[in-house]
């Protein structure tokens, strides 16, 4: 929560790190889920990838709770 | 025609099930980032003492450095003492003189009073009274003597606290005046951080919660716990105009800012190797917990 990065003098909340990880772990849940054909099962397919990225991102989160 | 339905609801209730659960995260992450008491906006700080020598004069002498660790009663510096090691001796004179006249005034009351036959009753009253003059005056010459020494005294400035001078040290010759500050001093026993609050968070803020501190730049976090909370802040919004009427600045109804509110952590766990530099910034973080109603 209160952890920060700082690259090169400029801070940046974690958070920021965090999103991005999330972003590029849903990526590759996705390239996944489609080659195991599970968006047949989906209604929509942009709801359920953002879904999954909220709830990615929430384990990261939650992971990181020390920080 | 059923089995066609379920055929279709199934990805819909699928769906709908996981953006639920996406919903509940968000909420989750929601509350630990924008409504849990923690904040960026907090500082180091620590009391300042400022210190101005008690009389006036060339400083003669300076026993300390910039940044310098001072303990309690050790001497900063000195103020040229020899006009008021003068004053003192002409104060030890002036006493010296009423002193002189309290006896020969007692010698003559106590000459009048022998001869009281043949002295008018209005010279021995002139005689007393005079004796009684004389012990006032001396009386006041034995306080001025006193002050004088007080003052000599006071020549030698020294630390009233334990901590860390600050980097205006007075040099030898600067010119110092009674009353005017030359130095500022930090009380190293005296360290705190403020926390700065949005008052939005202030309902999840209790006395004695404890507290994580991260410094910026540090890697290892300090420990304390909310000591008090400020019980005040300016209202930014009104001031009094030239008729004094309430002069109230119209705020949005929209977009408003939180305000911040002061509160007091004392340090219980500071890492060995920390070196404390009043108002440096500091993240201070609420650990969930009961703590008491204040």
């Amino acid at each position: 929560m209160i952890g920060e990065i700082e690259i090169y003098g400029v801070y940046f909340p974690s958070l920021l790190i965090l999103m991005v990880l999330a972003f590029g772990v849903t990526a590759g849940l996705r390239i996944l889920l489609g080659q195991l054909g599970f968006y047949k099962l989906v209604w929509h397919r942009s709801l359920m990838n953002f879904a999954l990225y909220v709830i990615v991102l929430g384990g990261f989160v939650v992971l990181t709770r020390g920080w | 025609m059923m089995k066609k339905l379920i055929g279709k609801a199934g990805p819909v209730v699928l769906t709908l099930i996981v953006v639920v659960a996406a919903v509940l995260v968000g909420r989750y992450l929601w509350d630990y980032y924008t409504n849990a008491p923690w904040t960026r906006d907090g500082h180091i700080r620590a009391d300042v003492v400022q210190i101005a020598p008690d009389v006036s004069g060339l400083i003669t002498e300076v026993k300390v450095s910039d940044n310098q660790l001072v303990k309690r009663g050790q001497v900063l510096f000195v103020i040229d003492r020899a006009r008021y090691a003068l004053a003192l001796k002409q104060a030890e004179a002036v006493l010296a003189q009423q002193s002189a006249g309290l006896l020969q005034a007692k010698r003559e009351a106590a000459r009048n009073r022998g001869l009281s036959d043949l002295v008018a009753r209005e010279n021995i009253e002139q005689s007393e009274a005079r004796v009684q003059q004389d012990e006032a005056s001396v009386a006041a010459a034995a306080t001025a003597v006193e002050v004088a020494r007080l003052n000599l005294q006071r020549t030698v400035v020294s630390s009233p606290v334990d901590g860390y001078l600050n980097d205006r040290t007075p040099r030898v010759g600067d010119y110092v005046s009674t009353g005017k500050p030359v130095l500022s001093m930090v009380d190293a026993h005296s360290f705190h951080v403020d926390g700065y609050f949005e008052e939005t968070k202030m309902n999840r803020v209790r006395v004695n919660q404890p507290v994580e501190i991260q410094i910026m730049g540090e890697s290892h976090k300090l420990r304390g716990h909310v000591q008090s909370i400020a019980a005040g802040i300016e209202d930014r919004d009104r001031s009094n105009g030239a008729t004094l009427l309430p002069n109230v600045n119209p705020t949005f109804n929209w977009v408003r800012l939180a305000q911040r509110i002061p509160v007091r952590i004392t340090l219980d766990e500071v890492p060995a190797d920390f070196r404390m530099i009043a108002g440096r910034t500091a993240t201070v973080a609420v650990v969930a917990g009961k703590g008491e109603q204040q």
